[in-house]
């Protein structure tokens, strides 16, 4: 039982990253919109090109 | 140190593992469901249900609204209509008989319905985006000949609005209407990524904001606002502290303190429960110890950041000299923090780091689920940017140059043309004109304006060009008023959540008073335990359910709605909606729309064929009803293409055809006569009357299903209307409405509600919220079309969609729902306080069961308030009537 010694202070430690992480995500404007990002991977990043279109 | 050495308090029921107690079980059933619980809540206020339709305050947004409402309507009728008319590729809108034009998208020819689509969509070809077509969910907005946006890069107006970061980079943020969908920010995004100077482009489709980092030495504003226009979207300009809006950090904090309090609360209950097992399975005092020690850790911040707002706010109550919710809220967290710590430095009895974080993530989830109710409803910068034109033309040394509004200043002499908005509070300098007050003062008639009189900013000049000169400008124009309002009132606090939390802080004040009182009289009987049982008293009255009973059931109100189409802006308007006990109607608009009765037209030159396709080609593009109605008359007629299109704000469209000019809309208009008084629609050209089309009347979708629902529910209908006797008789008997009052002008329709409310009643009042804007302003709830204008919808509480005018029915029995659940979770909290308080003042009530009772009496009003919308008729019984109202419309 004396690995929560170890476990428990390394969960806060992950648990103080996660907050950092979200805390970065969301001043970057991570969470300002959350509707548009997803169509993203569904557009293709060609540059500009005949019959793109279908 | 070992958790599971044997017991060292041999006392503690030896031999029975913590498992092995129902209580433990109870205790982890009842954290999960509290998390589940609030999460879910939250998920359905984070939703974004107005991410698809517009919000308040949004002019061509209604439009837009109905619009894509609509769509699904659309869909049905879509094969019936293919066989006869083509559709534009780029907007969805038919393409008009006559025309034969296409653009190349995708290497082949698709049909559009006008140049600017057409060069909209092979534009967007060009730059290799036709992705767009394929992604978007939402037609995209006919192009309208794009305007001039030079004047944007006048040194003056760019101060105001861009902001500089460095010598090659500035920054604007420009709000777009016609953003519909995702597919848009990704095709403006796209688009002007591919400007020259142009470093970076943020779309925010919710907002249906762009913001723009672009190069002041290689390009200019007005090339990239033009670029917008281009594409389909109208571009405005925001002024340049909308950069970092109040808005965006209040979002961000209120996200960051919700995490940071939810993490904390779920580590303290894992600690919790280890604490709790000890109790029952023994535990060495410092194991116990070690994670007393970490519930603080991860509690400290949970109550010094997350709980940072009910700590300003206390401190800001009690500087006012005022109490509200967040005083005592701060007492009770401020107070069972330090309690704990105290116990854990003396190796007490009890700690409650646990509750005290699960408490402040409960009360940051109901203001975060309050918060977005509240952004929602109040939009109004957007509302205020379009009505007032950013620019105007003033008279200078030589002619008129253009400036922004900003520049005038009182004394200015200003041009104003014909269809365009006034600028500033002025008198009229120039001739005579009429001018449209109804943005401002909700009064749809066109208003005669002879020199020397007051004309106010925002209104329409209907013929022009006239001379204004400026006395008034910016916030001291009655517009600025008007809006401060409006924003004042989004502002505020439903009424229902203050009362709430009038009755929560007197609760909790009287909470404290006993908790004080059990902690002296317990010292002066058992000292040893006074502590213990006046923390078991703050523990387990809880305030939280007091706080969460009301915006747990309003939001989850609102979400339903937003859901389902209808839009609550105020939420007070639901209370006066699950009240009212008689609904009074506008008719034009609102009941009935125009339609045209082409037995009583007369055609006097040409075949009537000829001249309905004249009208109709005329009408092509617009979104005013009485366009609608030409367009149904007109077909599948050929229409002959029409250029030189120009719409007169209400009055009418002039445009030529086949080299002939054609004036279509009031007598007062086509014929340039103001004597004229019918109401029909004349067509005419250089000669004369070409055509005069008469105006029926049909009932609008939906509203003989709303009318027959109201009076099933013993809810007395009536009609209030400005127009003429027999044409509201007639449309009365038709919806089976007894009571009508026909030639109401605005002020009798006021003294008319004001009577019903007289005589006790509660009264809401629908109209379309053009010229109804005062006479809503009047009624308990007001309840206007999702068309129309936007500073008439801000004197409305709810919003319905155009198309579906029976959701008013969903709406009522949402909102009657939701005052039964306010109810139940009012009386739940306080009946559990009244019975649990006592107890625990009396010592009964061990620590772990008050933590239980506090959660559990949450969890029970948010499940309670997630039941509102589950019983109610799904949208889908609304939309089974689809089919018989498609053929009434185009019967």
């Amino acid at each position: 039982m004396n690995i929560i010694l170890l476990l428990i202070p390394l969960s806060i430690a992950l648990l103080a990253l996660a907050v950092w992480a979200f805390f970065w995500a969301v001043n970057h404007a991570q969470f300002d919109d959350l509707d548009t990002p997803a169509l993203s991977p569904l557009a293709e990043d060609r540059p500009p090109a005949a019959g793109s279109g279908r | 140190m070992n958790l599971h050495s044997p017991p060292l308090h041999p006392a503690t029921q030896p031999g029975l593992a913590w498992y092995r107690v129902p209580e433990v079980w109870l205790i982890v059933v009842l954290l999960g469901a509290t998390v589940i619980g609030s999460l879910s809540l939250v998920v359905t206020a984070v939703r974004r249900p107005d991410a698809h339709i517009a919000v308040p305050g949004d002019v061509r947004g209604r439009a837009r609204f109905r619009r894509s409402r609509s769509s699904r309507h659309r869909c049905r009728r879509r094969p019936a209509d293919a066989v006869v008319v083509a559709r534009c590729f780029h907007c969805h809108e038919p393409v008009p008989a006559g025309v034969r034009l296409s653009a190349r998208v995708g290497g082949g020819e698709r049909p559009v319905c006008c140049i600017g689509c057409r060069a909209a969509a092979e534009w967007i070809d060009g730059l290799g985006l036709a992705d767009y077509y394929r992604l978007r969910s939402e037609p995209a907005v006919p192009v309208e000949a794009a305007g001039a946006y030079e004047a944007w890069d006048r040194p003056q107006l760019a101060r105001l609005h861009v902001r500089r970061l460095a010598h090659d980079r500035a920054e604007v943020v420009v709000l777009v209407e016609g953003l519909r969908c995702a597919a848009c920010a990704w095709l403006i995004e796209r688009a002007l990524g591919a400007e020259p100077g142009v470093h970076e482009v943020g779309v925010n489709a919710a907002a249906r904001r762009v913001v723009l980092a672009y190069d002041p030495e290689r390009t200019q504003l007005s090339a990239l606002l033009s670029a917008l226009a281009r594409l389909g979207y109208t571009p405005h300009p925001l002024t340049a502290d909308a950069i970092d809006s109040l808005r965006q950090r209040e979002t961000r904090d209120a996200l960051k303190r919700l995490v940071v309090a939810g993490l904390g609360a779920m580590q303290a209950m894992m600690y919790a429960v280890a604490l709790y097992a000890g109790v029952f399975d023994g535990i060495d005092p410092a194991v116990r110890d070690f994670f007393r020690w970490l519930g603080f850790l991860v509690a400290t911040p949970v109550v010094l950041y997350s709980a940072r707002p009910f700590f300003d706010g206390a401190l800001r109550e009690w500087r006012s000299r005022r109490l509200s919710m967040d005083t005592p809220v701060a007492l009770a967290i401020g107070a069972i923090y330090l309690a704990s710590l105290v116990e854990t430095l003396r190796g007490g009895h009890e700690i409650y780091f646990d509750s005290v974080s699960m408490f402040v993530f409960f009360l940051l989830a109901g203001r975060m689920v309050e918060m977005r109710a509240r952004h929602r409803a109040g939009d109004v910068v957007d509302a205020l940017a379009r009505l007032q034109p950013p620019l105007a033309e003033r008279r200078g040394g030589e002619g008129f140059e253009t400036v922004g509004v900003h520049e005038l200043v009182p004394g200015d002499v200003v041009r104003v043309g014909a269809g365009a908005a006034i600028p500033a509070d002025g008198v009229l300098a120039g001739p005579a004109c009429r001018v449209d007050e109804s943005l401002v003062s909700g009064e749809s008639a066109a208003r005669p304006r002879s020199p020397g009189e007051a004309v106010i900013a925002g209104s329409l000049v209907l013929d022009g060009p006239v001379e204004i000169r400026v006395e008034r400008v910016g916030a001291d124009t009655v517009l600025a008023g008007v809006v401060r309002l409006v924003t004042r009132a989004a502002g505020e606090r439903p009424q229902l959540a203050r009362l709430a939390d009038a009755r929560a802080s007197r609760f909790v004040v009287r909470v404290l008073l006993l908790t004080v009182a059990t902690a002296t009289v317990w010292s002066l009987v058992d000292p040893a335990r006074a502590f213990a049982a006046a923390l078991a008293v703050l523990v387990v009255s809880c305030p939280c359910a007091f706080a969460l009973a009301v915006p747990a059931a309003l939001t989850r109100a609102v979400a339903v709605l937003a859901a389902r189409g209808v839009l609550v802006v105020d939420a007070d308007a639901l209370e006066a909606l699950a009240t009212a006990d008689r609904f009074v109607f506008d008719k034009t608009g609102t009941l009935a729309e125009p339609q045209f009765d082409l037995a009583a037209s007369e055609v006097l030159r040409g075949s009537r064929d000829a001249a309905i396709a004249i009208a109709a080609a005329l009408e092509q593009g617009s979104d005013h009803p009485l366009a609608r109605a030409v367009r149904r008359a007109a077909g599948a007629r050929a229409l002959p293409p029409a250029d030189e299109l120009r719409h007169v704000g209400g009055a009418g469209v002039e445009g030529s055809i086949d080299g002939r000019r054609y004036r279509l809309g009031r007598a007062a208009f086509s014929l340039g006569d103001a004597a004229a008084g019918d109401d029909a629609l004349v067509l005419s050209d250089a000669d004369g009357v070409v055509a005069r089309f008469a105006l029926a009347e049909q009932p609008r979708s939906g509203a003989a299903r709303l009318v027959q629902g109201l009076q099933q529910a013993g809810v007395v209908c009536e009609i209030v209307s400005g127009d003429a006797p027999a044409r509201v008789e007639a449309m009365a008997a038709r919806l089976g409405i007894e009571h009508w009052q026909a030639a109401a002008q605005p002020a009798d329709k006021l003294a008319r509600l004001g009577t019903l409310r007289a005589q006790g009643h509660r009264v809401a009042m629908v109209g379309d919220g053009v010229n109804d804007a005062p006479v809503l302003a009047g009624a308990d709830v007001a309840v206007a079309i999702g068309e129309g204008a936007a500073l008439a919808h801000a004197a409305s509480g709810v919003l319905l969609p155009a198309e579906r005018l029976d959701a008013l029915l969903d709406a009522r029995t949402i909102a009657r729902q939701m005052l039964r659940t306010l109810r139940q979770n009012l009386n739940w909290a306080l009946g559990y306080n009244l019975s649990v308080v006592p107890l625990a003042a009396f010592g009964l009530v061990p620590p772990w069961l008050a933590a239980i009772g506090m959660s559990a009496s949450s969890v029970v009003v948010i499940v309670n308030s997630l039941r509102i919308g589950r019983a109610a008729p799904q949208p889908d019984a609304a939309r089974r009537v689809v089919p018989v109202r498609t053929r009434e419309r185009t019967a």
